[in-house]
């Protein structure tokens, strides 16, 4: 899995990703294009915004719905994947909206949502 | 006054005197981050996540890891605030199957449990585990940790500025018996708010249902009605002339 599992993670929306750049994240978007080699997909966040993940092995299993990344923000303002998780969507669907707006409130309020 | 039962057992095999002051002191369950746990500075018996006292608690995380013991099960439960924190759930070894059952890595779970510190490493003790069928109730969750921390904290601060009617600290004589009395009472936000109005009222027949509906412009009639039956049911307040009208019991 990798070092960055033992380091605060902040979640963030695409809105964030510039400032966290070269920092460990955690990013939860729906998967939208997935890349022929499949080291690469698209996610999109609550927004509609759209952001690259790369990964450093391609792809074993399909991937659909709603991914939770962990990863490193890199210097183009991409996420490099260290892990993932797939959000069970199977009783409800996740509203990434909502989600979205949740992200803004933690980090408008650090001192009762402190990553680290 | 009495207190709320936690749900399920303890689990814990630690002496139930701790045990007992535990659940006097902090009934409140509150919602954290693994982040804050580990931050939680400890006091004798006691931990404080910034002055807001706290024991039982709920975190939402995915497990990382799962290791079966005869007698416990220990996850490693990760929320990406920190690095994952330890779980550990007792396992009822006269009871067959049922709680034996381990969750498996991957798997997103709501944890209530105790706080712990060992060797000053913390970890939860937890009563319950469920895995989240709904990923919305962890949206939910993330935005219920700022909303009971903040409101905690507000509490704290009000109480502290009010005269007497609320500690300002460990040890401090308050309005309830046992164990002293703590910032962090047992009551929720509304509760104390109209039971600190209903104290300070210096009228022989106490205060009107009426009175606290003028003065605590943001609730409804019926949030106050409901706050007023619970104190009431605690025997933090008595009615008085009639059922509009109550006082404390506490002497001021």
């Amino acid at each position: 899995m990798g070092d960055v599992h033992e380091l605060p993670r902040p979640r963030i929306a695409i809105f964030f990703l510039a400032q966290y750049i070269g920092q460990p994240v955690c990013f939860v978007g729906r998967v939208e294009k997935i890349h022929p080699t499949g080291k690469l997909f698209v996610l999109s966040d609550g927004e509609g915004k759209h952001t690259t993940v790369e990964l450093s092995e391609p792809l074993d299993e399909e991937i659909s719905g709603v991914l939770e990344v962990v990863g490193r923000v890199t210097n183009q303002a991409t996420i490099m994947c260290m892990s993932y998780v797939q959000f069970r969507e199977d009783k409800s669907p996740f509203d990434l909206e909502l989600y979205n707006e949740a992200l803004k409130i933690i980090h408008e309020f650090p001192e009762y949502f402190p990553f680290g | 006054g009495g207190y709320t039962q936690s749900p399920g057992g303890f689990g814990s095999p630690a002496g139930t005197q701790a045990e007992k002051k535990q659940r006097i002191r902090s009934q409140n369950i509150v919602p954290c981050t693994v982040s804050q746990l580990l931050a939680a500075e400890q006091v004798d018996e006691t931990f404080r996540i910034r002055d807001v006292e706290i024991s039982q608690v709920t975190i939402m995380g995915i497990i990382r890891h799962a290791e079966k013991a005869p007698t416990n099960i220990l996850y490693k439960v990760d929320d990406m605030t920190a690095a994952p924190m330890d779980v550990r759930q007792w396992v009822d070894t006269d009871e067959a199957g049922g709680e034996n059952v381990v969750v498996p890595p991957g798997t997103y779970v709501k944890v209530a449990g105790h706080l712990r510190s060992f060797q000053n490493k913390k970890s939860l003790v937890a009563f319950k585990i469920m895995p989240l069928e709904n990923m919305n109730e962890f949206t939910t969750h993330i935005l219920e940790i700022v909303n009971a921390h903040m409101i905690l904290r507000k509490n704290l601060m009000a109480g502290s500025r009010a005269p007497q009617s609320f500690p300002t600290g460990l040890g401090d004589a308050g309005g309830y018996g046992g164990g002293g009395s703590l910032p962090v009472n047992g009551l929720t936000a509304h509760q104390s708010q109209v039971l600190n109005l209903i104290k300070n009222c210096p009228v022989p027949e106490g205060m009107s249902l009426q009175e606290l509906k003028l003065q605590l412009h943001n609730m409804s009639m019926s949030t106050i009605k409901q706050a007023v039956e619970f104190l009431s049911s605690e025997g933090h307040i008595y009615s008085t002339v009639d059922d509009d009208h109550y006082k404390s019991t506490d002497a001021e």
